[in-house]
């Protein structure tokens, strides 16, 4: 039994452990610690990640019609696979102890949540250990339905939202489905070999078919524009830590199987060949273009919101352009940003979801326009979501800066200044949006009700300042963790980013060892002069500046709703539906047609099934 | 270079900016007063203003994130400064260019934004929100210009810009090259120092000086370097990109100067626009010449 | 004429030393800088509470120009140093004034323009009106007329400023050394259960300033009305009093 089989195993057992015991106090325990384990069969493998080993097999094979299955890791896979069992971990973690007590003593069914959550990881590794393009699939099935599973849970709203998911899931598989089996037509089979040596001769316009077919597939997963509708509102109603997952990682599978197949088997520069005809645009344009809509339209549909996991939820599905638009560049820099964005998002998005859940956990609300001044009350919490919105925005000294830094070079590298703004306008919107998040629950003056909110317990902190130690260490020292995605650029066979500890070797690159050190020296001179100044007391919030009136705690003297009017009354306007509209028209044309089917099925259909019948007969019989 | 030296230069970049800052504040308040026909305050006043902040006996804090706030505000624009190549002192600008330089510089308006969020004042959030507005309205166009010279000089590092400009004498300056992007420079200058008409977030006679309204003593101490260090960095930016740098102070001297001089000048002859029209100019004009003079420069 | 030569130009009143306790590490060492940069660099509140508000902009514009001098109006009591009571005070303006200079940091200064704050100047039959300012808080310099030009404004700045570098204007000390006299005044006034947002013996407790005539009857009146007000400080997980509808 090779390192692959432990892995797949102990998931396995976890899933079955999840359903038998998830509902004891001890039983989301047992999983996190089952959780761990499968960490630790992963870090058996760990020469994947450093370029030591090549791929690590299973044992497990099937034959199906003469066509050999079979599942294994490579570089690639274990990225993905470091990510989701992180991400498993610290959401259960996090959901075991306070959290799931009260999740299930308000009704919640705790056993199918852990049960849910562990069935995701276990499809995920199944997708990431994908050796063909038939497992492939099957991977990608079962994540789909584990996903539906996960999201569906909560009922009520949840269900809805998840049943919107698994109508654009169906499209996306049979979509394909359809690319698969068109492959196999042209290759004869459907090895990732095979289709390797065949992509550079194969037609131009079956080549097209192909790669509209299965980006649609992949990016009905990934969420990217024009699919981009049903993501938000289904992971912001997914009961707590499970948001925090599925936000981490559960649309990054559909960026893995996008570099699988398209970036390693087809390749970039076979896209870049493929024109669009009366344009100057090749097929690598149009996915550019399309990473770069995606951020910035979701991005500044996420600063509307005044939900706050909803506000997050939105920014997941912008993020995923950045991760797109640096793999498409395919320079050494822009792959190795797009793939580090996967790891610094995941690690931030849990941190920020955990915190927004503990807040919902202490105050019952996560309503923007409801909350307030909650800095003093937890300051860890507060703490856990500064980091992350430091590192969701992209500044020094977390990891997020280090991976959009690599993407914006990339782009300029690449020659390419509207891509670049259109990356920099979706930085920008996040800025606004995320300081709106911390400033409306944590900033500000605390209501009445809430002066008697605790901290969020233990078991949310813990794995919260962990993950905020991860963002930080990966953010002082990016070659961690850029070690790892030069072993997958080699495995893909794209060009590998020189780079050291703490930062990127090429001529004007960056060494955030030196930066993050400079800055934290600032900051010590930054107090140093601060102490200079005499004693300050503090005071209370209502002895506060209110042009001479005297403030009382009756008195609502706090800014949070509508919190850019100006830039709203500019860009209000713009926001035009547009993707609803066209998402309600193919529903009703839908609609329509199905109803129509269903008038021929069933009103017409004797006299119909007769008259085909005998047409047949009579043919059959005469020719 | 060794390392006793880079940490010296490290030291004195912040300093020297502290101090060339100090007298910009003094000459904006100069060119200020002379507009307005009156006389000005002394050679030494922005010294007195800071010794006076700083010696408050009593000022009031309202928690550790006020406190935090304004020291990653201060703290952070020293750490910037040492990107910021100057002559004689290169710095860490090596390290890290010019994008990373743009993103450092968001650090201290978060610090600031975070402390204020703290003193639970509307009038400090509504500065915030509108300083953030005003940040996505010149950051398009900053943006633009940032990526004609990173393709005109081939790089982003500041220094080697510098060292290009001088080697090859005044018609490789930046200027001269992208003329439209210097002129897009110069109309988001006074947005990016936040000056009149793009000072929307101080506007004291509508919400109360916004950030500052609860900054007393020391805390308004901070902000005033901050000041110091934003003119400072605004001037060195525009002359490294576009005025050849400087390879001896008394040449670099004049042209920081003369830099904000001329958003300054303007500045005190206008009032303040609204928000929307802030966003409305910045993405109309300096946009537009910046994406004509991108496209003159790429072809 | 004979009244009129009796009165003092400058009354010297003693003041209670409590400067045992200095925060400021470079206090003693620069104490004559320091008093030089706060008088040259005095930060005024642009908030004119009466009549002769009007005096106020022909001093800051362009023929008089107090920046000269260094001072600059700002907006906040936070932000400022000196502030001007030019004019009448009304009873509800007190109430504010009051609250006003509690706001600002110290040191400070009070500046009674216009005779109405000397000793109720046309209004001294008035029942709407407070008579004498210094009652109230504790002034630094009066400038009398109705309304004194701008040059008899700067003039008396000047005078502040010269009292700011000898170190003979530190009355912002006897309000937190005398606070139960000026608080008696202001119940007299406002009723008893007068109170401010701002916590003024706490203040007097942190910086040092507190003497027996700190605390007093009239305090004791004032901790029975009041709403304790202390800091928002950081709860960790400590338990507390459920209140209706938290944790739901």
């Amino acid at each position: 039994m090779t390192a692959l089989d432990h892995l797949l195993l102990i998931s396995a057992i976890t899933v079955v452990i999840a359903l038998l015991a998830g509902n004891r106090s001890f039983g989301g325990w047992l999983v996190t610690i089952l959780y761990a384990l499968q960490g630790a069969a992963l870090l058996m493998m760990s020469g994947l990640g450093y370029s030591t080993l090549e791929v690590v097999q299973s044992s497990f094979r099937i034959v199906v019609l003469s066509e050999q299955l079979l599942w294994r890791f490579d570089a690639l896979s274990w990225f993905f696979a470091l990510i989701t069992i992180g991400a498993g971990l610290f959401s259960s973690w996090f959901a075991s102890g306070e959290w799931g007590r009260k999740y299930r003593d308000n009704g919640g069914n705790l056993r199918l949540f852990h049960g849910a959550l562990a069935l995701n990881v276990f499809s995920m590794l199944v997708l990431l250990a994908s050796g063909d393009l038939l497992t492939l699939f099957i991977g990608w099935e079962l994540v789909s339905w584990a996903s539906f599973l996960i999201m569906a849970l909560a009922g009520g709203k949840a269900f809805g939202y998840a049943m919107r998911y698994i109508s654009y899931a169906f499209a996306g598989a049979m979509a394909l489905l359809g690319g698969l089996l068109l492959i196999y037509a042209e290759v004869g089979s459907f090895d990732f070999q095979s289709l390797k040596e065949a992509a550079p001769q194969m037609q131009t316009s079956t080549l097209w078919l192909v790669v509209v077919l299965l980006t649609a597939g992949f990016g009905v997963k990934m969420a990217i524009v024009p699919f981009h509708l049903w993501q938000a509102k289904a992971y912001a109603e997914t009961p707590g830590p499970g948001a925090a997952f599925l936000g981490a990682i559960s649309s990054r599978m559909g960026l893995f199987a996008f570099i699988v197949v398209i970036v390693q088997l087809i390749g970039i520069s076979r896209l870049v060949e493929m024109e669009i005809p009366f344009t100057f645009l090749s097929a690598q344009d149009l996915l550019a273009w399309i990473a770069v809509f995606t951020i910035i339209i979701p991005t500044y549909i996420a600063l509307r919101q005044h939900d706050a996991r909803r506000l997050l939820a939105w920014h997941g599905v912008g993020q995923t352009g950045y991760m797109l638009l640096g793999i498409v560049i395919a320079n050494d820099l822009g792959s190795a940003g797009g793939l580090m964005h996967v790891f610094n998002y995941a690690s931030y998005q849990a941190m920020l979801f955990m915190a927004v859940v503990a807040v919902m956990h202490r105050t019952g609300t996560s309503d923007l326009n409801k909350l307030g001044g909650l800095f003093t009350r937890m300051p860890l919490s507060y703490l856990a979501m500064l980091i992350g919105i430091i590192g969701l925005a992209g500044l020094p000294p977390m990891n997020g800066f280090v991976s959009k830094w690599l993407i914006y070079r990339s782009l300029i590298v690449d020659g390419s200044p509207l891509l670049f703004i259109g990356a920099v306008i979706g930085t920008l919107g996040t800025i606004l949006s995320v300081y709106k998040l911390i400033h409306n629950i944590f900033l500000g003056q605390l209501r009445v009700e809430h002066v008697a909110v605790r901290e969020a317990p233990l078991s949310m902190v813990i794995p919260m300042m962990l993950l905020a130690v991860v963002v930080f260490v990966t953010g002082y020292f990016p070659g961690l963790v850029l070690d790892w995605t030069s072993a997958v650029q080699a495995s893909i066979g794209i060009p590998v980013l020189a780079h050291h500890l703490g930062g990127v070797s090429i001529s004007g690159g960056l060494d955030m060892i030196w930066i993050v050190s400079v800055l934290l020296v600032g900051f010590g001179f930054g107090t140093l002069v601060f102490f200079l100044g005499g004693r300050s007391k503090r005071v209370h919030q209502l002895d506060n500046y209110a042009g001479g009136h005297f403030l009382t705690a009756e008195t609502r003297y706090h800014y949070s709703d509508n919190f850019y009017p100006g830039l709203m009354h500019l860009i209000g306007p713009w926001y035009r539906n547009s993707f609803e509209w066209l998402e309600r028209g193919v529903i009703s044309a839908v609609d329509t047609f199905s109803t129509a089917m269903q008038g021929l099925y069933r009103n017409a259909h004797p006299s119909y099934l007769l008259l085909a019948a005998v047409v047949f007969a009579l043919s059959w019989v005469i020719v | 270079m060794p390392f006793s030296e880079l940490l010296v230069e490290l030291l004195l970049m912040p300093i020297l900016a502290f101090v060339i800052g100090l007298v910009m504040v003094l000459m904006m308040r100069r060119i200020g007063a002379r507009i307005q026909r009156r006389v000005g305050p002394p050679v030494l006043q922005p010294i007195y203003d800071i010794i006076k902040l700083y010696s408050k006996e009593t000022q009031i804090s309202h928690g550790l994130m006020h406190e935090i706030g304004i020291i990653m505000a201060v703290g952070g624009y020293i750490a910037a400064e040492t990107l910021l190549p100057v002559p004689g002192l290169d710095g860490l600008a090596d390290k890290g260019g010019a994008v990373t330089l743009a993103y450092m510089l968001m650090i201290p308006a978060l610090g600031m934004a975070l402390g204020v969020g703290q003193c639970a004042n509307p009038n400090g959030s509504i500065g915030i929100s509108r300083a953030l507005t005003a940040m996505l309205a010149y950051d398009i166009p900053f943006i633009l210009v940032i990526f004609g010279a990173s393709y005109v000089y081939g790089t982003t590092n500041l220094a080697e810009m510098i060292s290009i400009q001088q080697q090859q004498g005044v018609s490789s300056w930046g200027i001269v090259q992208m003329p439209i992007l210097a002129i897009t420079a110069l109309l988001i200058l006074p947005a990016i120092m936040g000056k009149h008409p793009f000072e929307i977030y101080v506007a004291p006679s509508e919400i109360a000086t916004g950030p500052m309204v609860e900054m007393s003593g020391k805390f308004m101490g901070g902000l005033f370097v901050m000041q110091c260090f934003q003119l400072y960095t605004a001037g060195v930016i525009f002359t490294t990109l576009f005025l050849g740098g400087g390879v001896y102070w008394i040449t670099f001297l004049p042209k920081i100067f003369l830099v904000v001089a001329i958003p300054m000048s303007v500045a005190y002859l206008f009032p303040r626009y609204r928000t929307e029209d802030v966003l409305r100019l910045m993405w109309k004009w300096p946009m537009l010449l910046g994406l004509i003079g991108l496209a003159v420069v790429m072809k | 004429m004979n009244e009129l030569d009796k009165i003092p130009v400058r009354q010297e009143i003693s003041v209670a030393d409590g400067s045992a306790k200095r925060s400021n590490p470079l206090a003693n060492v620069f104490d004559e800088l320091v008093r030089f940069c706060q008088s040259r660099s005095m930060f005024m509140l642009h908030y004119c509470t009466g009549c002769g508000a009007i005096e106020l902009p022909p001093a800051m514009t362009s023929r008089f120009d107090m920046e000269r001098l260094g001072i600059q109006p700002m907006v906040t009591p936070r932000q400022a140093d000196i502030l001007l009571i030019t004019g009448y005070v009304s009873v509800k303006t007190l109430k504010r004034i009051i609250l006003t200079y509690e706001q600002m940091p110290s040191p400070k200064y009070v500046i009674g323009i216009c005779s109405c704050t000397v000793n109720g100047g046309m209004y001294w039959q008035s029942y709407a009106t407070a008579k004498v300012l210094r009652e109230y808080i504790p002034v630094d310099i009066y400038i009398a007329g109705c309304m004194p030009r701008p040059e008899a404004v700067i003039s008396g700045l000047r005078d502040l400023m010269g009292d700011i570098r000898s170190g003979r204007a530190d009355n912002w000390k006897r309000y937190f050394q005398n606070y139960d006299y000026y608080l008696g005044n202001q119940q007299k006034l406002f009723g008893e259960d007068w109170q401010t947002p701002t916590d003024i013996i706490a203040e007097a407790e942190h910086y040092g300033l507190m003497t027996d005539q700190t605390l007093g009857e009239h305090t004791a009146l004032l901790q029975k009305h009041q709403q304790p007000l202390e800091a928002l400080e950081f709860s960790l997980g400590e338990k507390r009093e459920k209140i209706q509808g938290e944790n739901r």
